[in-house]
């Protein structure tokens, strides 16, 4: 079977050549299988948002090679990459278009992918009802919204949007960057159990960010951690299962020799 | 009455540049100086395919078509070489200034006398009613057409792309296409009222185009400070009532004795005044609002 994602030698730079110069990505090596639910954590700085943001072709990469159901998207702009790739950001407001309305962004996210013409409209009334049952599995309330400015929803609101968004075609990989960080702890909760159910539900291979490790275990079925650029930690299955906090805590200490660094890291 | 009338006529032409740039201005957030080249690159075309016999119609329609050709290359220029906005709307406005010298032999056509313009073509009419109802109609077309386009699959495309670019790209848009079209569309309906703006004034002239973006802003400033928060079509209406304000109060200030030559000074001046307006309006509100507060703590305290 062809994996959902392969990486090979993956290298990232910033201001190669420069004295400035950061290797950030120090060759990572790295197969999904269809359907893999990944965490992923990492101390501050570790590479993890950059392994995402090259993955999805917003930091383009010139060293190394990036295979999506087998197919060579290492020089993709992150829009062509898109039919296979779908995202949440960190920031709520980065993954939908604040002055158009609900239905008209859930509508440009069901064309992910396709080609888009000038005969037809971008909104379509025999796709409301689907929007509508869509929304309403977000528990939200947002079936009634439809037609309301997205700027004015609030934070959590945005982000169950775009994960719904990112979700509706199906992607073959879906890329989460701390998604629910920015988010209070009740609405991260709902938004992380969306997020599992909606996983679940279609199957889809992940790469989750989080910087929680409670959510880092208990979601997923594997996990892998970051240091210096270089993937320390992979586990799966039943490995992963049994892992506890401490555990993990001392797991990153006995690979990287150090104490796992991070301002943000949630213990609990 | 004459003043009102012949400001009705202009204002109607006026606000079809006026929505024009209103596209790149509000869409891309970009203030596009192509404008400027676009507006008398339409005159010019028109013109020399008028005199040479071709239908007028016809001749507007190459008009647009020779803008939405350079609102291609300020697209080209911004988005696939990452030259800055407002640079590369200079380029194709200085190139322009050559082109529409060569499509013309020579810095201005007239159109007076025996040849068909649209305006001629409505034998019974005086100028500016013939060239009201030209106005009322191609605006009625071009409001129509863009509310439809921005609607379609396209438009919502180019729309989200104005309204947050990595939003688009994680979606799948290709955000330097979008932008070309809206600098085409934008920069056709810029020459498509420079093509009727000839006809009805009977020249074309190579430096008619200068003041284009300040006009154009102009009314769309008023539009939008008039009435604030509308949908893209009722937006595109308003834009329309603010050219014939702003040209009837341009009238007004000639009739009352300014110097022509003084009035681009003048269109400068109001332009400023007008974007300054929306800061002044929140300034004197958030005045009201503290003096009120002051005034009732002096109360409590007296309590
Ligand atoms: N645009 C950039 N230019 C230069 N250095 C950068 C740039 N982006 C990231 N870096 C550096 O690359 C390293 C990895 O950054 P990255 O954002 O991938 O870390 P991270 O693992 O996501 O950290 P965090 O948990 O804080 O989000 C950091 O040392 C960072 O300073
Ligand atoms: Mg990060």
């Amino acid at each position: 079977m062809t994996n959902a994602l392969e990486l090979r030698k993956l290298h990232q730079f910033f201001n190669q050549g420069t004295v400035n110069e950061r290797h950030v990505l120090k060759g990572i090596d790295l197969k999904l299988a269809p359907g893999e639910f990944v965490a992923v954590i990492g101390g501050n700085g570790a590479g993890k948002s950059t392994l995402l943001n090259s993955i999805a072709g917003s930091l383009p990469v010139d060293q190394g090679q990036i295979k999506i159901e087998g197919e060579d998207v290492t020089y993709e702009t992150v829009a062509k990459r898109a039919r296979l790739i779908g995202r949440v950001f960190q920031d709520p407001q980065m993954g939908t278009a604040p002055l158009l309305t609900v239905e008209e962004n859930l509508s440009l996210a069901l064309l992910r992918g396709q080609k888009r013409n000038c005969w037809s409209f971008g909104v379509k009334k025999k796709q409301r009802q689907f929007l509508q049952e869509q929304l309403a599995l977000l528990n939200l309330g947002l079936e009634d919204r439809l037609s309301a400015e997205i700027g004015l929803l609030s934070g959590g609101q945005r982000q169950a949007i775009t994960l719904l968004m990112a979700t509706l075609q199906n992607p073959a990989l879906l890329l989460l960057d701390e998604h629910t960080a920015a988010l209070d702890p009740q609405t991260s909760q709902i938004v992380m159990t969306l997020t599992a159910q909606l996983v679940a539900e279609k199957q889809l291979t992940t790469l989750m960010i989080t910087h929680n490790m409670a959510d880092a275990l208990k979601f997923g079925n594997r996990l892998i951690m970051l240091d210096q650029g270089q993937i320390a930690i992979d586990v799966a299955g039943a490995e992963k299962a049994q892992l506890t906090v401490p555990d993990l805590l001392a797991l990153f200490k006995h690979k990287s020799g150090q104490d796992l660094t991070d301002d943000r890291v949630l213990l609990s | 009455m004459d003043l009102l009338i012949s400001s009705l006529s202009l204002g109607l032409l006026w606000s079809i540049m006026a929505i024009g740039v209103y596209l790149t201005f509000r869409i891309l957030d970009i203030a596009d100086m192509t404008a400027e080249g676009s507006f008398p690159l339409g005159a010019a075309i028109t013109a020399r395919q008028i005199v040479a016999g071709v239908n007028p119609w016809v001749a507007t329609l190459s008009g647009f078509l020779a803008g939405c050709l350079a609102g291609l290359i300020s697209g080209f220029m911004h988005t696939k070489l990452k030259i800055p906005a407002l640079l590369t709307g200079i380029l194709t406005l200085t190139g322009l200034y050559s082109v529409n010298l060569l499509i013309m032999g020579q810095s201005n056509i007239s159109l007076l006398g025996r040849v068909k313009t649209v305006i001629s073509l409505l034998p019974d009419m005086s100028t500016s009613s013939a060239a009201i109802l030209i106005g009322v109609v191609v605006l009625a077309l071009v409001i129509g057409l863009l509310v439809v386009f921005f609607n379609t699959e396209v438009g919502l495309a180019a729309r989200a792309v104005g309204n947050n670019e990595e939003m688009s790209a994680a979606n799948g848009i290709n955000a330097d296409n979008m932008k070309i079209i809206i600098y085409m569309i934008s920069n056709g309906l810029i020459a498509l009222a420079g093509s009727l703006m000839a006809q009805i004034n009977g020249y074309a002239d190579s430096s008619m185009g200068i003041g284009t973006i300040v006009i154009a802003l102009a009314a769309i400033i008023i539009a939008e400070v008039l009435v604030a928060n509308l949908s893209f079509g009722m937006r595109l209406v308003t834009i329309v009532g603010g050219a014939i304000i702003y040209r009837l109060i341009i009238a007004l200030v000639l009739q009352w004795g300014v110097d022509p030559n003084n009035l681009r000074l003048f269109y400068a001046l109001m332009l400023a005044l007008f974007l300054s307006v929306p800061l002044l309006q929140k300034r004197i509100g958030q005045r009201r609002r503290r003096q009120k507060n002051i005034a009732e703590m002096e109360a409590d305290q007296d309590d």
